[in-house]
């Protein structure tokens, strides 16, 4: 059986077809209609039986749904097909989240973000483990590591300005807020953390 | 089944050989008899091989089939070379026993040859589609890819072909000049017809998908395929084709006579002679001039090469003088032996001479590229080379030129053939590097100065979409598709939305692309939006405008899929 012969030009190799039902499968996903998303991803996995995008669209809608077997069930598909799939280790991480195994969910989420640096998924789902373990160092690496690729990303620069405020360093927190606030200027959050910051400042 | 005609429009030959493959036959026919353009006559030959009365059988009330049924396997070539005896109609095209035609074909191709009688040939675009053969013989689509949509270029049919031959539809009177098939080739008796086609007529490109042709994923049976895996014989038959010269007068090309300058006949000079023929692609005559005493020694397996007598130790003007009086081809090209040319190069000759072809009336000769002082070569017309060498006969051609006041200047890069294809391997590269910026930029220029404009539109915008820029991906995608829609314009415009944000309307073109796939009937949610018009919009019009034609209704393909 020939491999996928996928490509970044239009008009060229055979994954045409299953791309095309994948990604209209993640577009009813967004739409929230899981329905219309598993049969494109059924077609999807029957066009292309050993590729792993379809499994993971089925385990994000069993997640969505809050069927969590069903979910590790299609991400340990996904993976024994692509064990390169960060998509599938943030799908496995989110599971293990909701199960509150916080400890496997942050490992899980570290593997996510090695193979794919960019998944805001799997950065922010850290973020909310890091916080609830109190192990910030790792985490605002990655976050780092994002803001260089995506330096405007206002939600993330907050995660970042939170996790330095937990880490004890309200200076650089300050920093990151203002600069926040000089891209929006209505956003409360920041406003109202940078009010925080600096109260604590001003009390060393 | 329909086999009424319509009469007073002209009768088209639709020509279909069949060999070994019954399985897919009744939907090549069926596509054919499905036409929306009624007055044609299909001749299908059975050349040989399995029997087909089964596959046929629903056909055969049809009074438009004609069918020959040979029992022995004679070949392509032969079998069309019949079919065309046989053929009355006004126009030709041909179908392949396992493609396809979209229902309006004949009519799309007929309508640009009517309205432009300049034309002897139009062609349209064809799906390239991928797809899975099952055990069953059953084929499951993966793709359908645009992947030749390229305007007519006489140079580049020359060197190879870019009409695919299932697309193509020509005046029958062309072939009384042209001549029919070469029933000598093994592979490529398409793009040798319509190679020497091009010697008589400009083609005109519709740039409208009017069927498919289908490529399996994996092995593939394809009888072209298999026979291109000998590459000798591949070989032998390309140089076989680049070397047919039909027969005069050629009204839209003229010729060209090599002389090839020797001191003596040696391997050199059949190294010169190789390289030539490896090396260069546009048709001519070689004249080499020896002297008496050499002449008996000359051999070369090469064909179009002529010896010459020159007188004992002559010059180079005095070898050029031999020659003229012998040729009479409108261009000359002068090549000493011995020269050291690249090689891949494959424009050898061509790139001092497509500057002639394309230039003024300035009295110039190109020297070639790799020409030195020591071996000095060029081209030039014949009529300035005459007139150069009355005004002085001298031995040092050059010194004649002067005289003349011919200029003598190396071709610019600019200037060389393939220019487009030299642009369009830069973007490619571009892209490579990830660049995908660049690369838009790249495509819009080509779009603009070298045409072929949908298709360059749709790679700027899929550089776009890939440079995260997409609002002027959509911008460019979205007009496109009202009018060309295309599985892979429609998956760049899904993909631009879907990163917008506008998951319903993404869906919208992922369905629509889907429906191409499958050859449903789809209809589009686009009444509501309204499309901002752009340059893009704006090129395009001006070629849709030039054609006439905009992509039929993507239902179209449905009728031929509920046909089986």
């Amino acid at each position: 059986m020939d491999t996928l012969n996928r490509t970044r030009l239009p008009d060229r190799g055979w994954a045409q077809h299953f791309e095309i039902v994948q990604e209209l499968g993640d577009c009813y996903v967004q739409l929230g209609d899981y329905e219309q998303a598993r049969d494109c991803y059924e077609k999807a996995a029957a066009l292309e039986p050993d590729e792993a995008g379809p499994y993971v669209g089925t385990g994000i809608i069993a997640l969505q749904q809050g069927k969590l077997a069903d979910a590790q069930l299609a991400f340990r598909v996904a993976l024994r097909l692509n064990p390169q799939s960060s998509k599938a280790y943030a799908g496995q991480a989110m599971i293990s989240h909701q199960r509150g195994h916080m400890q496997e969910a942050f490992e899980l989420y570290l593997k996510c973000l090695d193979l794919d640096s960019d998944n805001l998924t799997a950065l922010l789902g850290l973020f909310q483990v890091s916080c609830a373990m109190g192990s910030f160092g790792r985490v605002i690496e990655y976050l780092k590591v994002y803001l260089g690729m995506h330096p405007g990303d206002t939600s993330v620069m907050f995660c970042l300005a939170t996790l330095y405020l937990k880490d004890q360093k309200p200076k650089i927190a300050r920093e990151l807020l203002m600069n926040i606030l000089q891209l929006e200027p209505a956003n409360t959050d920041a406003a109202n953390l940078l009010e925080e910051v600096e109260h604590r400042l001003a009390q060393n | 089944m329909n086999a009424s005609c319509d009469h007073s429009s002209p009768l088209v030959s639709v020509l279909m050989c069949t060999y070994n493959r019954p399985r897919y036959l009744p939907e090549a026919m069926g596509s054919v008899l499905a036409q929306s353009y009624s007055n044609f006559e299909l001749i299908l030959t059975r050349d040989g091989g399995c029997p087909v009365k089964d596959a046929i059988e629903p056909f055969l009330a049809d009074r438009r089939l004609v069918f020959i049924d040979r029992q022995e396997n004679r070949g392509k070539a032969y079998s069309l070379n019949r079919a065309i005896e046989r053929a009355s109609g006004k126009y030709v095209c041909y179908l392949d026993d396992d493609d396809a035609w979209y229902p309006q074909h004949i009519a799309v191709l007929v309508d640009a040859l009517e309205r432009h009688s300049q034309f002897g040939v139009a062609y349209s675009d064809l799906y390239k589609t991928h797809c899975r053969v099952q055990p069953d013989g059953r084929r499951i689509v993966l793709s359908k890819n645009v992947e030749i949509s390229r305007d007519f270029d006489r140079m580049v049919m020359l060197q190879f072909n870019h009409a695919l031959h299932v697309s193509v539809m020509h005046r029958r009177q062309l072939l009384e000049r042209a001549g029919g098939y070469n029933e000598t080739l093994k592979v490529l008796i398409d793009w040798d017809l319509t190679r020497r086609l091009c010697f008589y007529t400009d083609f005109l490109h519709v740039p409208v998908v009017t069927g498919q042709y289908y490529a399996p994923v994996g092995d593939c049976d394809r009888i072209s395929v298999q026979q291109r895996k000998n590459v000798n014989d591949y070989l032998r038959n390309l140089l076989t084709i680049r070397s047919t010269r039909p027969p005069k007068p050629w009204p839209c090309l003229p010729d060209l006579a090599v002389i090839v300058v020797a001191d003596q006949c040696d391997a050199s000079l059949e190294q010169t002679l190789q390289m030539l023929w490896s090396q260069s692609f546009y048709p001519r005559m070689h004249y080499v001039p020896l002297s008496s005493d050499q002449l008996a020694n000359f051999r070369t397996g090469i064909p179009d090469a002529v010896a010459i007598t020159a007188p004992q130790g002559a010059a180079m003007g005095d070898k050029i003088d031999a020659v003229l009086p012998n040729c009479t081809a409108e261009f000359v090209a002068i090549v000493p032996t011995g020269l050291q040319v690249e090689k891949d190069e494959i424009a050898f000759l061509e790139r001092s001479l497509v500057p002639l072809l394309t230039g003024g009336s300035e009295k110039v000769a190109y020297e070639l590229a790799e020409a030195t002082p020591q071996r000095w070569g060029a081209v030039i017309s014949r009529q300035h080379l005459v007139e150069a060498r009355a005004a002085l006969a001298s031995p040092d051609v050059r010194q004649s030129l002067a005289a003349a006041g011919i200029a003598v200047r190396k071709p610019e890069f600019t200037q060389y053939p393939f220019q487009f294809d030299n642009f369009l391997t830069a973007a490619a590269q571009v892209e490579q590097s990830g660049d995908w910026k660049k690369a838009a930029r790249i495509y819009d220029y080509i779009a603009v100065e070298q045409g072929n404009t949908l298709w360059m539109r749709t790679l700027q915008a899929n550089a776009c979409y890939w440079a995260k820029d997409y609002g002027e991906a959509l911008a460019l995608m979205e007009p496109i598709n009202q009018t060309h829609p295309t599985p892979a314009r429609l998956l760049i415009e899904a993909r631009c939305l879907q990163k917008m944000g506008q998951f319903e309307r993404a869906a919208d073109r992922y369905r629509w692309a889907e429906a191409i796939l499958e050859a449903r009937a789809y209809r589009p949610a686009r009444g509501r939006e309204l499309v901002k018009p752009t340059a893009a919009a704006k090129d395009l019009n001006s070629q849709e405008t030039l054609n006439g034609y905009v992509e039929p209704d993507p239902a179209a393909g449905s009728r031929l899929g509920a046909a089986f």
